[in-house]
């Protein structure tokens, strides 16, 4: 026993590169060896899988991205599910971008899945405005007139010259937003400048970590459900039935939570044997 | 002492109330102003200090390398992206087929090479650190030193495990078996008598093992033992009340600082 | 301005505003009515707190522990000959916690003057340098070290986020200061500064509002100051009654607050169940 309480001791107190390497491994071998973890989709992911799949066909979609390569894993994966979705259901999807690291991600998706997966005509089916700089000005420059804001789209065609523009001025001609966001301008300000104001509806998918800052909106029912991170995308990934990136990630996280949580559990048994034994001596 | 103190207060005073009242008021310039205007002029503003930064940043590297200080190797480096970042983005396209400005996003630009083989990948590695450090700090610092610590360490148990499919496999049959064994841990510690540790956990497994037999064993019920359901649960209330009341806190205090701030009672800015 | 006189002005502006409501209010968005009023009642009763601080009463602000280590921590930097490392976010100076961080940059730089300490400021905005230059340069002045201050103890490294976590480390791993502090606006870098921070052995305090933020913070750092105490923090540190009055006039703006929620969820049963025909939801509606 007191062989097993020693052990335990050392172990918690190991150097953190010892737990750097095993993180690494927990991540690394479940992508090389998939467990095949079953996905079932939580209600906020529901809420925005059913916001959309109750919206009319041809609806005027406006979707905006706001991320960066750095937080692409999580976002990246649920913005081409909802573009799937979109498409799918034949809407016409406008893309704008209040980060600009967002357009290069925006221009990369709408390639992969409307142009090269659903065959769709730039300019009639999609359109990519592009970034513009301001934060929450961009936001209430939509709100107000789209057109002072944007007066040509991202690859310098006029906005008068593009087909699926024509009766879209402000914010309101939106049937639907959808807001891919990793921090700031995001979410938040698309409700308290556009949707809130102006009842269109919304729905949104962060980073994790922002899911607490947004979950407050939504609870009230300002934003129409939540993609929570890397396992929202893959709930929304199982939901279309088109497993991607999301997906294959959902291995890797899971193991690796479970042994931080085995770390955490390790560090509290040591903590008490010593405390215990402090108390004894 | 008016140039100095007097005009910046004034300044701000009145820009500062403009922009708040200006909210309430149904008049088109002023609106303008309110929305876009002002917002715009900080815009602006910030764009052109873009060059005190980054000739700060250039005399900082070019003394390190000149005075050959410690490290001066890697200031070169600072140099090098600096001026190639330059190179891209205002006088070598790579495209001759695409026109200046949305050259930054075409394809085939020398601009887009860097941010897809330099730029994203360095900024994914910086990012995915936090993995290993999220890692580390909890593995430090989540220790059950007391009531309120031990609530958080298992709420956030739950909510790791419960957010990802491997706690959607999870039984609730499994977690109530959990509870058992821990609930005769905390007996034993309370009444260190083994007797009544073994009562507890024997009565605790037959029961469970009754119930679960009886339903079936299904894997979501009973709910309040389903981590998936126990993490949305604590996202929806606990965490939404506190986040709420903090978000209150915060935004009292930047109404506070900034009421300050137009009234002229907080002067940081020139000094005083 | 005294009592008589501010409650004559008071008196004014409320009359003027009565008179301008009944003359039929022209060019005011009357849906915002509640939240102008709601913005006069707040504004007043911080100015109410304010004027009292200044009249000389006394008001009890609790410890801070974060804001009572900062002194310690540039005591320790001092006896080990190892410089202060202090980062005011990573966001511009639109954002109020990064002004709250430069605010508190002002005291730190004025121990720092005292003990004649190293401080290295890394910022990630140009506009928040010239900011912090001028903070940091008057302190100095103040103090009456200004000998000692030099524009490039406060420095631009980028405006990209991770790029100035990597430079901040970088500048941490080489110099190794014996205090880290963080106040201001941070984002996902937080947990990579502190945790680097911590590698190194310096004590780290941290400041933010940021929500998502401050769990990290809490973890791996000293001290924390959360959301209102980095904002009360100026007060704290400069003990001037007038900031202090704001800050027990914002205590008591939250006291409001609280009896607004209450009052309203018991109205809003009363008219739940049929009552009473007013609806506190609607009333309170901002659009």
């Amino acid at each position: 026993m007191k062989y097993i309480s020693d052990l335990i001791l050392k172990m918690s107190s190991v150097d953190r590169r010892w737990i750097f390497l095993v993180i690494a491994l927990s991540v690394i071998l479940p992508l090389y060896f998939p467990l095949g973890l079953p996905i079932r989709p939580t209600p906020t992911t529901q809420q925005v899988y059913d916001t959309i799949d109750a919206l009319p066909h041809g609806s005027k979609i406006l979707v905006s991205c706001e991320y960066g390569p750095s937080t692409k894993p999580e976002i990246h994966p649920m913005v081409l599910s909802v573009l799937r979705h979109l498409f799918k259901n034949e809407h016409k999807v406008y893309v704008t971008c209040l980060w600009p690291d967002g357009q290069f991600l925006a221009s990369e998706a709408l390639d992969l899945v409307g142009r090269d997966e659903y065959g769709l005509t730039y300019g009639e089916d999609y359109v990519l405005l592009g970034f513009r700089p301001g934060n929450e000005a961009v936001v209430k420059g939509i709100v107000s007139d789209i057109r002072k804001l944007y007066t040509i789209d991202a690859k310098g065609t006029k906005v008068t010259e593009i087909p699926m523009m024509n009766g879209v001025n402000r914010f309101e001609d939106f049937d639907f937003l959808f807001s891919a966001s990793a921090g700031y301008p995001g979410t938040i300000e698309w409700v308290q400048y556009a949707a809130d104001p102006t009842n269109v509806p919304m729905s949104t998918g962060t980073t994790s970590i922002q899911v607490n800052e947004v979950m407050p909106y939504v609870a009230a029912g300002q934003v129409q459900g939540i993609l929570a991170g890397m396992p929202g995308a893959a709930e929304y990934e199982a939901l279309i039935g088109v497993p991607g990136i999301g997906t294959s990630g959902m291995d890797a996280q899971s193991i690796a939570h479970l042994v931080i949580v085995l770390f955490i559990v390790l560090g509290n048994v040591g903590y008490l044997i010593e405390r215990n034994r402090s108390k004894k001596y | 002492m008016l140039w100095k103190r007097h005009i910046p207060i004034l300044i701000v005073a009145v820009i500062g109330s403009l922009t708040l009242f200006g909210w309430f008021i149904d008049e088109p310039n002023i609106k303008a102003f309110v929305n876009d205007d002002a917002t715009q002029w900080f815009d602006i503003l910030a764009s052109f200090a873009i060059f005190l930064g980054g000739f700060n940043l250039l005399k900082m590297q070019l003394q390190k390398v000149l005075r050959k200080k410690q490290g001066w190797q890697y200031s070169l480096f600072a140099i090098g992206g600096f001026i190639l970042a330059i190179i891209a983005g205002f006088f070598y396209k790579g495209n001759p087929d695409v026109a200046w400005g949305t050259h930054v996003t075409a394809d085939g630009t020398l601009f887009k090479w860097i941010f897809m083989y330099i730029f994203a990948p360095l900024g994914a590695t910086m990012f995915a650190l936090l993995a290993f450090f999220v890692a580390s700090a909890s593995y430090r610092a989540f220790r059950i030193r007391n009531f309120e610590a031990t609530l958080l360490l298992v709420s956030g148990i739950i909510i790791m495990i419960g957010r990802v499919p491997l706690g959607s496999s999870i039984s609730s049959w499994f977690i109530l078996y959990l509870l058992v064994l821990i609930g005769g841990i905390a007996i034993n510690s309370v009444f260190k008598n083994k007797q009544y540790t073994a009562i507890f956990v024997s009565v605790g497994i037959i029961i469970v093992t009754s119930a679960g037999s009886s339903m079936g064993w299904p894997l979501d019920q009973p709910g309040i033992f389903y981590l998936p359901h126990l993490q949305e649960w604590i996202y929806m209330n606990p965490n939404v009340a506190g986040t709420r009341s903090i978000m209150m806190g915060i935004g009292l205090g930047i109404f506070a600082t900034s009421i300050r701030y137009i009234l002229g009672i907080e002067k940081s800015y020139i000094g005083e | 301005m005294n009592d008589r006189d501010f409650m004559i002005s008071v008196g004014g502006i409320s009359l003027a505003f009565l008179i301008y409501w009944f003359a039929g209010h022209p060019y005011f968005v009357t849906e915002r009515l509640v939240m102008f009023l709601t913005i006069m009642i707040f504004s007043g009763t911080l100015m109410f707190y304010i004027r009292k601080a200044r009249r000389g009463e006394d008001i009890f602000l609790r410890d801070i522990p974060g804001l009572k280590a900062i002194e310690e921590a540039v005591g320790r930097s001092t006896e080990m000959g190892k410089p202060v490392l202090y980062v005011p976010g990573i966001m511009d100076m639109d954002q109020v916690e990064t002004v709250a961080g430069v605010i508190v940059l002002g005291h730190v730089s004025k121990m720092t003057a005292r003990y004649e300490t190293t401080l290295n400021v890394p910022v990630s905005r140009a506009i928040v340098m010239k900011a912090a230059q001028e903070a940091c340069k008057e302190s100095y002045l103040m103090e009456g070290r200004p000998d000692m201050f030099h524009d490039d103890m406060v420095h631009y490294l980028t405006d990209e986020q991770f790029a100035f976590a990597a430079g901040v480390n970088g500048i941490m791993v080489r110099e190794k200061p014996a205090a880290c502090l963080y106040m201001g606006k941070f984002y996902a870098e937080s947990l990579i500064l502190a945790e680097t921070g911590n590698s190194i052995g310096a004590i780290q305090i941290a400041g933010t509002a940021s929500q998502a933020q401050i769990p990290f913070f809490v973890t791996a750092c000293d001290y924390t100051l959360i959301g209102e105490e980095f904002f009360a923090a100026s007060a704290y540190l400069s003990q001037r009654p007038e900031l202090i009055g704001g800050v027990k006039g914002q205590d008591m703006i939250k006291v409001i607050v609280i009896a607004t929620i209450l009052g309203g969820v018991l109205l809003r049963l009363l008219n739940d169940i049929g009552l009473i025909n007013f609806n506190i939801l609607q009333f309170l509606k901002v659009t």
